[in-house]
């Protein structure tokens, strides 16, 4: 018997070289493998999926049962000895409900997958202007880390808050930028401010994550890509969106406004019901699962709060809730509860 | 025609709409001018008003802007307008409010006449109303006082949020009440309760009532249904129950109870006292009540609504009283409010009036 140290390498090993080859294996094959790990490391999971009637061994990946994100801000999900964590990302948490935190006893899967993903993906290969925080100035943001496996040092161009706009004036061969999509909002209101205008070199590409949480700002995707085109001079179908969060360490992405997500072989998104949790009819609308191989510390399925569509093997994501409208008095009372 | 006739119309046209408006008698309608402006004639003749008489005279024209799309509001603000005897503008939400045409339907012509309604506020409506009776969010009411020129009458009712307390209840005789007040409406109202702060007379004693109102959910749910809930309701609901349920797994101080094949009721147990932002549709928190509830709510209070206690005694008013609540009434009563009720601590018909004195 492997003591907990050398079955976590193990799986460490086992998960990133399947990142490197993803022809080697099969999904259906190592998650249940996956789950029987973590629920055996991991006192709270096991604690979570007994309660749900799913033991160690399951059969079929569906199975596996899917933590809450909200979890994360409550539960010590680490399926490791607490003493060997290398890194902790935090989500960036709302008043009175803390943060969720997700631990990490190495982050070469992290890095691999985030990588390999790229590739997959066929996303642009840079170079990069960055306009967001180096994990220098944000150490436990998992976006910062993911752009920093991706960019260099000096490929960011954001300090202290602000943008060095004369860095995108510079640019002279295409160039990809990657950002938030509150991050290019700023920059764009900011370049209004200027009366400044850019066309970046033909050919530069952008991407986007994360949504305006907090910032009471709300955007759709077909007007910011918009932006994007008017300030920038970047094609709308040379924008691509990423979909991912702290609780993962894989990616999702789309490309152009109306693009679907798509993710890379060790990881699956799975519209569901929300009352039932099985998977929805093609085109129909549910709650977003997203099982991942490459979370090897902590969970393999994690129930998103967000709303999608299922188009095949990919979804369309709706994000969080855009059909709740206030019906009665004490629903906008969370509003102010929530601030 | 005089109050009393319009009393008359009001009841008959409110009658069918008891479970949600309370019995709405012509008599308990004159009683609530009478409390509000001392006489239930003040607005017909010369009432005795010290050593002189005084008459009430009620605004021209008022605009009401309606925000929920709960009936209760836009008929309770409706309904002071016309026992006043006022032309009224109703500003509604999009999409209407049934039950505000049925009642109007149910209105002789000439009080059905004082009736203008729409789902967008029209440009001439602020300068038309003599005063302007606000429901809705901060924002919302900032951003029409901003519009309201001085000298009319402005009122705000900003959104609330309700809570029980039971004190002492060895029998659980108040749970079939709390399960009527957080079910009545599916929780859409600021009546509401969010959830019931249990005092432990005896260790265990919260848990347990949480365990003893699920039972009265799901017999309240059988003979009452729980209306159809939107996709994004269904996803609100089961987040929160799957967040409580992974919680329930590993900690004790946390217990969650759910019933019927849609989502139809969820009770949560919670030791932590905080004051939840409820995902509503029949979801309600139950946490043993704190030893200083004052200082757990903090600056929560001030949204505070209605407080349901058990029992309900002057002395338990007085000991809550500081939690700044504007209405204290039964467990199993919050849901109807009488016509005198201070919606949000303000009078509804005193502001609106004017008086002209005599001395002669």
């Amino acid at each position: 018997m492997q003591d907990r140290a050398e079955q976590t390498g193990w799986w460490e090993k086992t998960i990133a070289a399947w990142i490197a080859a993803p022809e080697a294996r099969g999904f259906a094959d190592v998650l249940p493998q996956l789950h029987a790990f973590h629920f055996r490391q991991n006192a709270a999971y096991r604690a979570f999926a007994e309660s749900a009637d799913v033991a160690a061994e399951v059969t079929d990946w569906r199975s596996i049962p899917c933590v809450p994100q909200d979890a994360f801000k409550h539960a010590d999900l680490r399926s490791f000895p607490t003493e060997e964590t290398v890194k902790t990302f935090r989500t960036s948490g709302t008043t009175g409900e803390g943060f969720g935190q997700h631990h990490f006893r190495t982050l070469d899967v992290y890095e691999a997958a985030v990588r390999e993903g790229w590739k997959l993906g066929v996303l642009p290969r840079g170079p990069f202007l960055v306009l967001a925080p180096h994990p220098d100035e944000a150490p436990h943001s998992s976006l910062s880390h993911m752009l920093a496996t991706l960019a260099a040092r000096e490929d960011f161009i954001a300090r202290g808050g602000r943008i060095d706009i004369a860095r995108l004036q510079a640019a002279t061969q295409a160039v990809c930028l990657l950002g938030t999509a509150l991050g290019f909002l700023r920059l764009f209101e900011e370049m209004q401010t200027l009366g400044m205008r850019l066309q970046l070199p033909l050919g530069s590409t952008a991407l986007e994550t994360g949504g305006y949480k907090g910032s009471g700002r709300d955007i759709a995707r077909t007007d910011l890509y918009a932006m994007f085109s008017d300030h920038l001079g970047i094609e709308t179908g040379n924008i691509f969106n990423e979909y991912g969060m702290t609780e993962l360490s894989s990616q999702f992405y789309a490309r152009g406004p109306r693009g679907l997500h798509h993710g890379p072989p060790w990881a699956r998104a799975v519209v569901a019901d929300p009352v039932t949790l099985g998977e929805v009819a093609e085109g129909e609308t549910g709650i977003l699962l997203v099982y991942d191989a490459a979370n090897v510390g902590s969970v393999a399925g994690i129930r998103t709060r967000d709303l999608a569509v299922r188009r095949g093997e990919a979804f369309e994501l709706l994000g969080r809730d855009p059909a709740a409208l206030p019906r009665g008095c004490s629903r906008a009372a969370d509003e102010w509860l929530a601030r | 025609m005089k109050t009393e006739e319009r009393a008359q119309a009001i009841a008959l046209a409110a009658a069918p709409m008891s479970d949600f408006l309370g019995r709405t008698q012509p008599e308990t309608l004159l009683r609530w001018v009478e409390a509000e402006l001392g006489d239930a004639g003040a607005l017909d003749r010369w009432v005795k008003y010290g050593a002189a008489r005084t008459k009430a005279v009620a605004p021209d024209n008022i605009l009401h802007v309606v925000s929920g799309n709960t009936p209760h509001a836009a008929l309770q603000s409706l309904i002071s307008g016309l026992i006043l005897g006022s032309s009224n503008l109703v500003k509604l939400p999009r999409g209407g409010i049934p039950e505000v045409d049925d009642f109007i339907s149910r209105l002789p012509a000439d009080l059905a006449a004082k009736i203008t309604m729409g789902e967008e506020l029209r440009d001439d409506w602020i300068g038309r109303a003599t005063a302007v009776v606000v429901y809705g969010s901060d924002e919302t009411i900032a951003a029409l006082r901003a519009k309201v020129p001085s000298g009319k009458i402005f009122i705000g009712h900003g959104h609330k949020a309700s809570a029980g307390i039971v004190w002492k209840d060895e029998n659980y005789v108040s749970c079939a009440g709390a399960a009527r007040d957080t079910s009545l409406f599916d929780q859409q109202g600021c009546l509401s309760p969010r959830v019931f702060y249990v005092r432990e007379t005896k260790p265990g004693f919260a848990r347990a009532y949480a365990e003893q109102l699920a039972e009265e959910m799901e017999r309240y749910g059988r003979i009452h249904p729980h209306g159809p809930l939107s996709v994004a309701e269904k996803v609100e609901i089961s987040d929160l129950r799957a967040a409580y349920n992974f919680r329930a797994a590993g900690d004790l101080r946390v217990a969650i109870w759910a019933g019927g094949p849609e989502l139809d009721w969820t009770v949560v147990y919670e030791e932590d006292p905080w004051f939840p932002s409820s995902a509503l549709s029949r979801v309600i928190f139950v946490k043993p009540l704190p030893a200083d509830l004052v200082a757990e709510l903090g600056p929560h209070s001030a949204h505070l609504g209605a407080i349901g206690l058990w029992p309900c005694t002057e002395e338990l008013a007085d000991r809550f009283f500081a939690l700044g609540a504007s209405r204290f009434c039964p467990i199993g009563r919050m849901q109807d409010p009488p016509w005198t009720w201070h919606n949000g601590g303000v009078a509804r018909l005193a502001p609106l009036v004017k008086w002209v004195d005599f001395e002669g």
